[in-house]
């Protein structure tokens, strides 16, 4: 295992050293200058040139991105010269907030997801199966700023039950909770359908295998077969799916903080590409690609100590 | 349909279970008693408005974004600012009494008794003068120099009373430098102690309000300032949200989370039709200008004929009506009605004239009509625009591909120095904020700017000469031709196709009484209650 884990971290660094290079390169084939979208129709060339030089523009692409890498190795991404803050500082605070609305849609997805899943593995083909099936499958298909904008519109605007903008005052958390409901519905939504199908397919497989015939077999009451054996082994895909789908939400976090103006490292990302301000765009990339990594790593990680079978396949 | 694998006794999870406790969580979710009370009942001395950026630097020296200002503009004082209302004046804020001597010198007298917050001690003609000489300092790299730029130096008389002493006339001084960004005056002593600017916070203020908190990307919150002793601030506390869309501000006020927004065009006669409870709903003339330009260097362009052909193929009926929903009027140059150096009329009709253009293409040498390129941002008002365009200038023969733009993209297109990406540019829908003073907007269309904000690359020694004439102009009438003079040469040039100054539409609710700017910005110390 130990073996296993040293490869998958060792791995993970190639991964996080090429994406950072790719995203790098990429952003700055774009056209675009930094220093005419920052400083407006009033900069000088001479301000323009300035501003070049202290964004570390001026020198070769290639020194700028062993420099950028190794200031990365340092822990160090650099500073936005604008706001005179380091870029760390911003990231960080931003991260916190999308990290929060990630976890609350996933945590509720999957608190109604597995459930449901369940439930429709339970009770194969009735009526309530297929109930549970259409609503999955319609969940899925619907665009998460879909379910964004209506689901303001209904709850914010018409009932005026919950907020519409922001993210709460800071340090009162039930304001926050409450600022969290509407998009963390909006993101999770699309994952209840995700993983009730998921959840469906691996307990049916799960449940006709021999150790839960052997279990009715010995009398063990139904409730504890599939929440204490079955589910166990039917869970497995789901973490997987939740590994890798963290990148899938912080995109669908980016319409969400779009559409209820909240701050996290979607917006500033979006931002930040469309202002060139480069250092905070590849700060909240390195950020997020090491989030990213370090998810797919993690579930990989339990997959294969839950699995030993999987060690064998890296 | 095959029987379920278990028996309803043998489990404790039934249906009926599963879908009450499934109902049961939905209702507590929801429950008004959780804290979730309707948005609206907030506290009425908390203003809440939204603005469409989020503040950089608040430093006054080196800020030069509108959504800044609103914020300086709250928390420090100028000698004179803005006066909301419907016509663009000025009245005295900081300054006692304030006087032009003469073209090159204006006199101000403070108030007395204007202190700085952290004990950074009196307003005095000191600070006034710092304030006034960093921003042409080099070491500065203000963006708001140009503002400046005939600034010799401020003289001070005694603790209250200075001279400003310009190296030349200059008429806008009065309109868009003292009552703008770079009229704010800060404490010598606090911008020294922090060495030489402030960095994300200022250390000190001399507005009704002070900066209480910033949450990047989030809000700004100002506070009552309590060492202010002029009229009292009306609010405890201002919100400023930074919201980009406009779109998600509207639902944002709906929902009862905002006070005071700008709305999009496109829900103004909606919302004046039916205006969400307890709300005002008002339009206001814009300083914005959009303009259809031509590249008078490229190939395709450099014939005046097919330059004039594009023009009087472009309806400007039909763009303000598909992407400006009605609501916004056409523009007759750069300066919009209200100004010194408004147009009455173009050269060229609004109504789009094909037969004319097709005539005008024949005698340049496209008998079969002409293939052009034009360029335009990514946001819907300018995409529709750019679509309405390309649809009827077909009309003409006219056959226009649209390319799309980011801003960072966009904003670099015509730039010399960015390389050789101006060469190709052949039309761009372009648009410009601007300033109460036509000299703001002339600025960026002399010989100077070319490839730098003049990607028409208009280059007229007339327009230089009156650009320069009209800074020194104080006979209003005469500034005023001038600059109809100027627009009327742009026009004559065929690179240029006015289209509007757009319009600013803005809700609030009836519980404020917003103070404006005559283009609807918010002069936000001046907010108070109903």
């Amino acid at each position: 295992m130990l073996f296993y884990l040293l490869k998958r971290v060792g791995l993970a660094v190639v991964i996080v050293v090429v994406a950072v290079v790719l995203l790098y390169s990429m952003i700055h084939v774009v056209p675009g200058d930094p220093a005419s979208v920052i400083l407006g129709p009033r900069a000088t060339p001479e301000m323009k040139q300035e501003l070049h030089k202290l964004m570390g523009l001026d020198r070769p692409f290639v020194v700028q991105v062993v420099s950028f890498l190794g200031k990365v190795a340092r822990g160090d991404l650099g500073m936005d010269f604008f706001s005179q803050r380091p870029v760390a500082e911003i990231v960080f605070k931003q991260l916190d907030e999308t990290l929060v609305l990630v976890l609350a849609s996933i945590t509720w997805a999957m608190l109604l997801g597995i459930p449901l899943g369940c439930y429709s593995a339970v009770f194969r083909n009735t009526f309530s199966d297929k109930l549970v099936g259409v609503f999955s499958i319609g969940v899925i298909a619907v665009p998460s700023f879909v379910v964004a904008l209506y689901s303001l519109l209904f709850f914010a605007v018409t009932l005026q039950w919950l907020p519409a903008i922001g993210a709460g005052e800071s340090g009162q958390l039930l304001d926050q909770a409450r600022h969290l409901i509407l998009p963390a519905f909006a993101i999770g939504l699309g994952w209840v359908g995700y993983i009730a199908r998921l959840v469906r397919a691996s307990m049916l497989e799960v449940l006709n295998e021999n150790h839960i015939r052997r279990a009715r077999a010995f009398g063990l009451p139904e409730t504890t077969i599939v929440f204490h054996y079955a589910l166990k082994l039917a869970i497995l895909p789901t973490v997987t799916l939740l590994g890798t789908g963290i990148g899938r939400l912080i995109s669908s976090a980016v319409f969400a903080e779009i559409v209820f103006a909240r701050p996290g490292i979607g917006k500033l990302i979006f931002d930040s590409v469309v202002s060139r301000n480069y250092p905070l765009v590849m700060g909240a990339v390195v950020v997020s690609t090491v989030l990213f990594v370090l998810s797919t790593t993690i579930s990989d990680s339990i997959n294969a100590m839950l699995d030993p079978r999987v060690r064998e396949r890296l | 349909m095959s029987k379920p694998n278990m028996q309803f006794s043998k489990i404790r999870l039934s249906r009926r279970s599963f879908l009450k406790a499934s109902a049961a969580s939905a209702g507590w979710l929801m429950l008004p008693g959780l804290g979730m009370h309707p948005s609206w009942a907030q506290d009425t001395r908390v203003l809440r408005v939204r603005d469409y950026g989020d503040p950089q630097s608040l430093d006054p020296g080196i800020a030069s974004n509108l959504y800044e200002e609103h914020v300086n503009a709250a928390v420090h004082n100028k000698l004179i600012a803005y006066k909301p209302g419907t016509k663009w004046e000025w009245q005295l804020e900081a300054a006692q009494s304030i006087e032009q001597l003469d073209p090159t010198h204006i006199k101000f007298v403070l108030k007395p008794g204007i202190t700085f917050t952290n004990g950074f001690g009196e307003m005095t003609a000191e600070d006034v003068k710092f304030s006034y000489e960093r921003i042409i300092d080099p070491e500065l790299k203000s963006p708001i120099k140009g503002d400046w730029a005939t600034l010799a130096s401020v003289d001070v008389t005694d603790r209250y009373s200075g001279i400003i002493v310009l190296s030349k006339p200059f008429q806008p001084l009065w309109m868009t430098t003292l009552p703008y960004m770079g009229g704010n005056i800060v404490s010598k002593k606090a911008v020294e102690a922090a060495g030489g600017k402030f960095a994300a916070m200022p250390s000190c203020f001399s507005g009704p309000y002070v900066i209480k908190e910033r949450e990047p990307k989030q809000r700004t919150v100002l506070a009552r300032n309590p060492e202010w002793k002029g009229a009292p601030a009306a609010f405890d506390e201002i919100h400023i949200f930074p919201i980009d869309d406009e779109k998600t501000a509207e639902m944002g006020f709906e929902a009862g989370d905002l006070d005071y927004t700008r709305v999009s065009m496109s829900s103004y006669k909606n919302l004046k039709k039916k205006p969400p409870k307890n709300s005002v709903v008002e339009k206001y003339p814009s300083l914005y200008y959009v303009w259809l330009g031509m590249n008078m260097e490229h190939p395709k362009l450099s014939d005046e004929r097919v330059r004039r052909a594009v023009q009087y193929a472009v309806d400007i009926p039909s763009i303000l009506e598909a992407a400006y929903d009605g609501v916004a009027d056409p523009a007759t140059g750069y300066v919009p009605p209200g100004l010194v150096g408004h147009r009455p009329d173009t050269l060229v009709p609004f109504k789009a004239d094909f037969a004319k253009a097709k005539a005008l293409l024949a005698e340049a040498g496209y008998p079969d009509g002409i293939d052009l390129d034009l360029e335009v941002r990514n946001k819907a008002v300018y995409i529709a625009a750019g679509q309405v365009i390309q649809a009827v200038a077909a009309q003409a023969g006219i056959r226009m591909t649209l390319n799309l733009h980011d801003s960072g993209s966009f904003w670099s297109l015509g730039d010399e120095s960015k390389g050789d990406r101006w060469k190709k540019l052949q039309l761009v829908l372009n648009r410009f904020s601007s300033a109460p003073d036509p000299h703001y907007a002339a600025q960026w269309f002399t010989k100077e700017q070319v490839g730098v904000w003049n990607w028409e690359r208009f280059k007229n020694p007339e327009y230089n000469q009156l650009y320069e004439q009209a800074l020194a102009e104080a006979d209003k009438d005469k500034r005023d031709q001038m600059y109809r003079r100027m627009q009327e040469l742009m026009e004559a040039s065929g690179a240029y196709r006015f289209i509007t100054h757009e319009a600013v539409p803005v809700i609030y609710t009836d519980r404020i009484i917003p103070a404006l700017r005559p283009d609807g910005m918010p002069l936000l110390r001046y907010f108070t209650t109903a």
